[in-house]
């Protein structure tokens, strides 16, 4: 089941950069959240913090506050913050030297997983509730890389599923994709959302309206506006929440 | 008419990119050129040797010029001083055995110092310990050989043989008398240091060429470092790494001053423990060319080509394996871009 995210001041710089200014907000457990906003508005930032990601590049900082359900996030080992918050990436990232059922294995096995049968009923697991099963079942043993592209975003979601994370973080992950590999990862999400927190970070608006039960507006990386999708695609309060998401700027 | 003439390509153009052809052929085609020369060169200086000997050769433990003053004796149609015999196995075996030591050695303590290099330290202690690591590599051996007899040796004798001694019983090799450090142990060691720079370099660079987002795929899932440098660096990198370590155990098969210095320089005896004294075939030849011109026959020469022409082969075989590894695992992932010159 998801866990609910509290963050609490949270700034990040990328050396002496500022990329997010103080961002306070509640991520609601079981639900997708959608961050939208302009092209260097600190979305991404903000998603690499929650799994602790972004301090792993040189030069970046982090200061505030992050709960995930009732624990620290920074108080964490970040190993551990990661094996509960898993993320899908913009560009997928299959491992390309491995099969496509040790995509999904690789993680399982090394958190001790070693019985074949707990091992293939896992994958097989992830797999399906990845939506990508029916169609790899009869090549497991394929390398990742023989997938198209968005069978090999499916496949780094069902790698993400096998952990049975709290909450899923998606970085643009259609951006790279055709509209029809777009659908079935959105129909996905939609699948996910009643057993995970999702947060999907998305340059397209439309689809935050179709997947997200709530949106957050962000800009130079201020967190401007958060609420329910409907609400702030319809009535946005803030005039340059309105702006964007009628496509005036961004 | 006027128009074609001035685009035609101007006469000087023309024998300048003649020249610029022939040149760069000329080059390229130099290295074969001397690989064929040189090995056929050592081939037919080492053909009476091998005749001499036949496959004792290879096989034999006896290295003994005979008596260089005295009577000559004639034997498969070759001449050479009585009592001559060429047996090169004991250096084979510390070739081999020397440079295998060194590369266990090597091979883990590179792979953690590039891990360290590429991903764990940044700015100005990266790049001072990349200068460490390349100013290793520029080490005169004969600096190490000095080093290796007056610091190593000693150390070898006194503390770490002595050490390792406690572990003879389960591991017969790891027995006593340790002897006076001068030997296979030591000379094992004096070659990874000289080693570790090229795996060290080498992997470094590879690691570094690993694409981020496979890496980030590998530390969002919760895996440790040592985790995604294990199943995902690793694997990506691995032709390359065995192209290094290839690389690494020809220089350590190939060198010469610093075992000719800490070997113990054995003669007639195959190493019996990890301690006793060894000799490569490079040393041997560095060794004893002098006194080898003694030989009115050449015998001795012949024979020390014999051992120059083992070294080579044995060197050339183990990049053409190493290329063969690669290559398997490759396929033939190259694609010919570009322009043709």
């Amino acid at each position: 089941m998801g866990k609910s995210i509290a963050v609490e001041n949270l700034r990040a710089w990328y050396g002496d950069q500022l990329t997010l200014k103080g961002i306070d907000m509640e991520l609601e457990a079981n639900r997708a959240t959608a961050i939208i906003g302009p092209s260097g508005c600190g979305k991404s930032t903000f998603i690499r913090c929650l799994n602790r990601l972004h301090e792993t590049v040189p030069h970046s900082r982090v200061e505030g506050e992050i709960r995930l359900g009732d624990e620290d996030l920074y108080r964490m080992d970040p190993v551990d913050v990661r094996r509960v918050v898993g993320m899908v990436f913009q560009k997928a990232n299959p491992f390309p030297m491995m099969s496509i059922f040790d995509n999904v294995a690789l993680a399982l096995r090394l958190n001790g997983i070693r019985r074949k049968r707990e091992l293939f009923e896992r994958v097989e697991k992830s797999l399906r509730m990845a939506a990508l099963w029916d169609e790899v079942k009869d090549r497991l043993r394929d390398p990742a890389t023989a997938l198209s592209g968005g069978q090999q975003q499916r496949l780094c979601i069902a790698r993400a599923l096998a952990m049975e994370p709290d909450v899923l973080l998606m970085d643009e992950p259609t951006s790279a994709l055709d509209p029809g590999s777009t659908l079935r990862v959105e129909e996905l999400i939609e699948a996910l959302k009643s057993s995970y927190t999702i947060v999907i970070v998305t340059h397209n608006m439309q689809q935050a309206a179709r997947v997200a039960d709530r949106t957050a507006f962000f800009l130079n990386g201020e967190l401007i506006e958060y609420g329910d999708t409907a609400t702030l695609f319809t009535k946005p309060a803030d005039p340059r929440t309105e702006a964007y998401v009628t496509g005036r700027f961004g | 008419m006027g128009m074609r003439t001035m685009k035609r390509m101007p006469a000087n153009a023309k024998i300048a990119n003649r020249l610029f052809v022939a040149a760069a052929g000329l080059s390229a085609s130099s290295p074969i050129l001397f690989l064929l020369l040189i090995t056929g060169i050592v081939l037919v200086q080492s053909i009476p040797a091998l005749r001499w000997m036949g496959w004792h050769f290879l096989t034999g433990i006896t290295w003994n010029m005979g008596s260089v003053y005295g009577a000559m004796t004639v034997k498969n149609g070759v001449t050479a001083p009585a009592g001559a015999s060429y047996g090169a196995l004991p250096f084979i075996v510390g070739t081999l055995a020397s440079s295998a030591i060194a590369l266990v050695i090597a091979i883990p303590i590179s792979l953690g110092t590039a891990m360290i290099l590429a991903y764990r330290v940044r700015g100005v202690v990266k790049s001072a310990l990349s200068i460490v690591v390349e100013l290793l590599a520029g080490v005169p051996s004969v600096v190490l050989g000095l080093w290796g007899v007056v610091v190593l040796a000693p150390w070898v004798s006194s503390a770490l043989g002595p050490f390792l001694t406690h572990f003879g019983p389960a591991i017969p090799f790891l027995k006593g008398p340790v002897g006076t450090g001068m030997g296979l142990l030591t000379s094992g060691l004096v070659l990874a240091l000289m080693v570790i720079p090229i795996i060290t370099a080498t992997t470094r660079d590879l690691l570094e060429r690993v694409p981020l987002h496979y890496r980030e795929g590998g530390v969002a899932l919760g895996m440790t470092n040592w985790e995604v440098v294990r199943h995902i660096c690793l694997p990506h990198i691995r032709d390359g790494m065995i192209g290094s370590i290839a690389l690494g155990w020809g220089r350590a098969m190939g060198e010469t001053m610093a075992v000719l210095m800490v070997s113990g320089s054995a003669v007639n005896m195959l190493p019996h423990n990890l301690y006793s004294p060894i000799s490569t075939m490079a040393a041997v030849i560095a060794d004893q060319l002098d006194s080898a011109m003694t030989d009115a026959s050449h015998m001795a020469v012949h024979a020390l080509s014999a051992l120059a022409l083992v070294l080579l082969m044995l060197t050339l075989l183990t990049n053409l394996a190493a290329r063969l590894l690669v290559n398997r695992s490759r396929g033939s992932r190259r694609i010919d871009l570009g322009v043709r010159v």
